[in-house]
């Protein structure tokens, strides 16, 4: 009755053997669930130098602690493994409705090993698990396959299905997995992972209930949470047009205080994350043309076409994801858009709309609703595949790839069509460039030399979030993470909604300061870094949104809802300890595995080197290195290599991981 | 009474306490939360700032423990 199940299943593919296994109190006490409890099962049992791609390498799939508890906002799931695309930890996570059905099986997580010797997929009720052949299913797209395992596996109720599509199959190293019809974790290369494995999807038929610790306790904050989010609503004459003014407002701010976290849900209720597709443009958020360019490359009347009204116009359905209240998704019909070929698609997200808009000059928005569904339905990442093809723009712009290495396409700035019959290639992982891409930048620019890796933009092998850290030093920080390049861990204009300080005694406070202040590297910028990390990692643990974590404390506590969920009435100080567990677990898997965390710093481009001719980030260059100094010192990690101090180990109770 | 305040870059924080509150008599209404911040008078009108998150008129009289949130700029995605 502490919100977890206390039991995972393990499943050799190799060998066929399924069975569930019973995990400590003192696992769930120390790491939680989700991403938490990742790291620990696969620290523990991922031999050092493993091939990601081969048999040693474990695939998890997990549930978090506060998912299917009644707690709101709590309905995500994580992929974990050794990353492919980068060498070390890999994660990733996604919404939708498949997390509690994990937990209503009865465990919470499933961990694969081993390679099947033919395509399967897994099926799991509360009666147990079996391996069912996935020959029929081999070779269909994601959306295809979900809806086969939907129609096969019915029982009174359709089940939930995690599906890699065909570039997880291909083995592309940006693949992911996919649930609701094209919903995807997408990024560290967890469907390639699956792929390699052959194991094509996971079915889920559960109905089990989560017991908590105080169900009545948690109810009455739900409601409490809800209350408040229903109420919070943009006013209707706040439309899409006027987000480029709030942009342009950002970027002449000269100072910075800290903020309601409850404005977020606002403008995600009203718009979704595509609110950032016009004011990202104006503040200088938005990477534009292969990370070299600005407002000045993309202009307004470029921008303006991917203006999140003229997206809301299609939306024909909003959803909510499992025990969310924000509601930020939707269904968009675009049965009318190019080729027909698709009837709906999900409303693109900001991410998508940014690698297929400005960073490839784009302002075709059909053709960016017809990439999104095409690449959901392939199970590939949209971020990395958007910042592959602007490489290659590049690289073709600069003669490193001419036409007969593209097949005949013209690789131009803005050729949406050009983009289109590249990313066919590289779901097909045509022979040439669609393979070559296919792996993503890093591994490209070395497959084509030639001085091509001075055009691919990558943290350690992961192309980095839709997000210039230019504008928010602290993003820089955080895209220098484990997990390099993920955009959703935290930032200093998340930060000052979270509030924190009022729960975590060494949560720097945000008083009304300069905003250039964040440029300067400082400890209590490094210490707003940790704490965003390690609240985040909490997050991860109990399958919360990052949505909601930026509500802040004031609106959707985290620590609370933790206790109501376990009984453990821990203080928040001690909660933030157990993030800092995971993070530094995260970072001694790395280790193991022979990442050199230096490799993981931002560099050139994203860190402003050279710096932006233009636009509201003109001449920046970030100090990012000694910022990364200073976190890994205030981590407790050597502040020049991001070791972890024994000290740190032994006080974390890591040894056993380290042993 | 006391009011929570999310104030805005341009407002004066002098008045908002550590928990982010201010103290203003009985009876007060959201015009005096803008004349405590300091709020410059023609923009009083425009601003988008919220009461308990419902946008409300300058002379909405405020109650004990209400929200006061004036609207900035967020990212996301």
């Amino acid at each position: 009755m502490k919100g977890y199940m206390g039991k995972i299943l393990k499943v050799d593919l190799t060998t066929g053997d399924i069975r569930q296994e019973n995990i400590p109190d003192e696992v769930y006490e120390n790491f939680l669930s989700g991403v938490g409890l990742g790291v620990y099962y696969l620290h523990k049992h991922i031999p050092a130098g493993a091939d990601p791609m081969g048999p040693e390498n474990i695939l998890g799939i997990l549930s978090g602690l506060l998912t299917n508890t009644g707690s709101l906002m709590t309905g995500r799931w994580m992929a974990v493994c050794k990353s492919p695309l980068t060498g070390g930890w890999g994660d990733a996570n996604c919404g939708g409705t498949l997390s509690p059905a994990i937990k209503q099986c009865g465990v919470d997580g499933i961990f694969f090993t081993g390679i099947s010797p033919k395509p399967v997929y897994l099926y799991m009720d509360k009666e147990g698990a079996e391996l069912r052949d996935a020959s029929h299913l081999w070779g269909k797209d994601a959306v295809e396959a979900e809806e086969i395992l939907q129609e096969e596996c019915k029982t009174n109720k359709k089940p939930k299905v995690a599906v890699i599509g065909p570039a997880g199959e291909k083995l592309s190293l940006i693949a992911g997995i996919v649930n609701d019809a094209g919903r995807i974790s997408a990024r560290s290369g967890v469907g390639a992972v699956m792929g390699s494995k052959r194991l094509k999807a996971v079915v889920l038929q559960g109905s089990g209930k989560t017991g908590i610790a105080d169900s009545a306790g948690m109810s009455a904050y739900s409601k409490e949470v809800a209350t408040k989010v229903k109420n919070a609503n943009l006013p209707k004459f706040f439309k899409g047009f006027l987000l480029p003014y709030m942009g342009m407002l950002m970027a002449k701010q000269k100072k910075v205080v800290a903020m309601d976290g409850m404005l977020a849900a606002m403008i995600n209720k009203k718009f979704g994350t595509i609110a950032v597709n016009t004011l990202g443009m104006t503040n200088g958020d938005c990477p534009v043309k292969n990370w070299q360019g600005s407002v000045v490359d993309f202009k307004k009347r470029q921008y303006k076409k991917l203006n999140p009204d003229r997206i809301l116009a299609r939306e024909t359905k909003k959803y909510h994801c499992a025990s969310c209240v924000i509601g930020c998704g939707g269904m968009c019909d675009i049965r009318d858009v190019r080729d027909g070929r698709y009837a709906h698609t999900h409303k693109p997200e900001y991410e998508t709309c940014s690698s297929f808009g400005c960073l490839l000059l784009n302002d075709d928005l059909e053709a960016i609703f017809y990439i999104n569904e095409m690449l959901n339905r392939a199970g590939m990442d949209t971020i990395s595949a958007g910042n592959a093809v602007a490489f290659a723009i590049e690289c073709f712009e600069n003669g490193i790839l001419t036409e007969e290495d593209t097949g005949g396409l013209r690789l131009k700035w803005g050729n949406a069509e050009a983009v289109i019959a590249l990313l066919e290639k590289m779901i097909n992982r045509e022979e040439g460039i669609g393979d070559i891409l296919a792996d993503g930048v890093k591994g490209a620019a070395e497959r084509i030399g030639k001085g091509a890796e001075r055009f691919a933009v990558h943290v350690g092998g992961q192309a980095p979030g839709m997000h210039d850290p230019k504008l928010d030093p602290l993003l820089g920080i955080h895209f220098s993470d484990p997990t390099p390049g993920r955009h959703t861990i935290g930032g200093a204009v998340y930060y000052n909604t979270m509030y924190l300080w009022k729960e975590v005694s060494w949560a720097p406070p945000v008083k009304k300061h300069p905003k250039s202040e964040e440029y300067i590297p400082s400890d209590r910028e490094a210490l707003k870094s940790i704490a965003t990390t390690y609240y985040k990692m909490l997050t991860d643990g109990a399958g919360g949104c990052f949505f909601a974590m930026i509500l802040g404390v004031d609106h959707w506590n985290l620590f609370k809802m933790l206790n109501l969920a376990t009984g453990w009435n821990l203080s928040a100080e001690e909660y933030m300890g157990i993030g800092r567990r995971i993070q530094t677990a995260r970072q001694l898997f790395n280790l193991k595995h022979g990442v050199d965390p230096r490799d993981f710093i931002i560099a050139g481009r994203i860190k402003g080197d050279p710096p932006l001719t233009g636009g509201p980030l003109k001449g920046i260059t970030l100090a990012i290195e000694d910022m990364v100094r200073l976190t890994w010192k205030n981590c407790g990690w050597d502040e020049n290599t991001g070791v972890p101090e024994d000290a740190l180990i032994q006080e974390l109770h890591l040894s056993e991981l380290t042993e | 009474m006391k009011i929570r305040v999310y104030a805005a870059p341009f407002c004066s924080f002098e008045d908002i306490d550590e928990d982010g509150c201010l103290d203003l008599p009985e009876g007060a209404v959201l015009n005096d939360v803008y004349k405590k911040l300091k709020v410059p008078f023609l923009l009083r009108r425009i601003l988008f700032a919220t009461v308990n998150y419902r946008r409300v008129g300058l002379k909405t009289r405020l109650e004990e423990g209400d929200v006061v949130s004036f609207f900035s700029a967020l990212g996301g995605g």
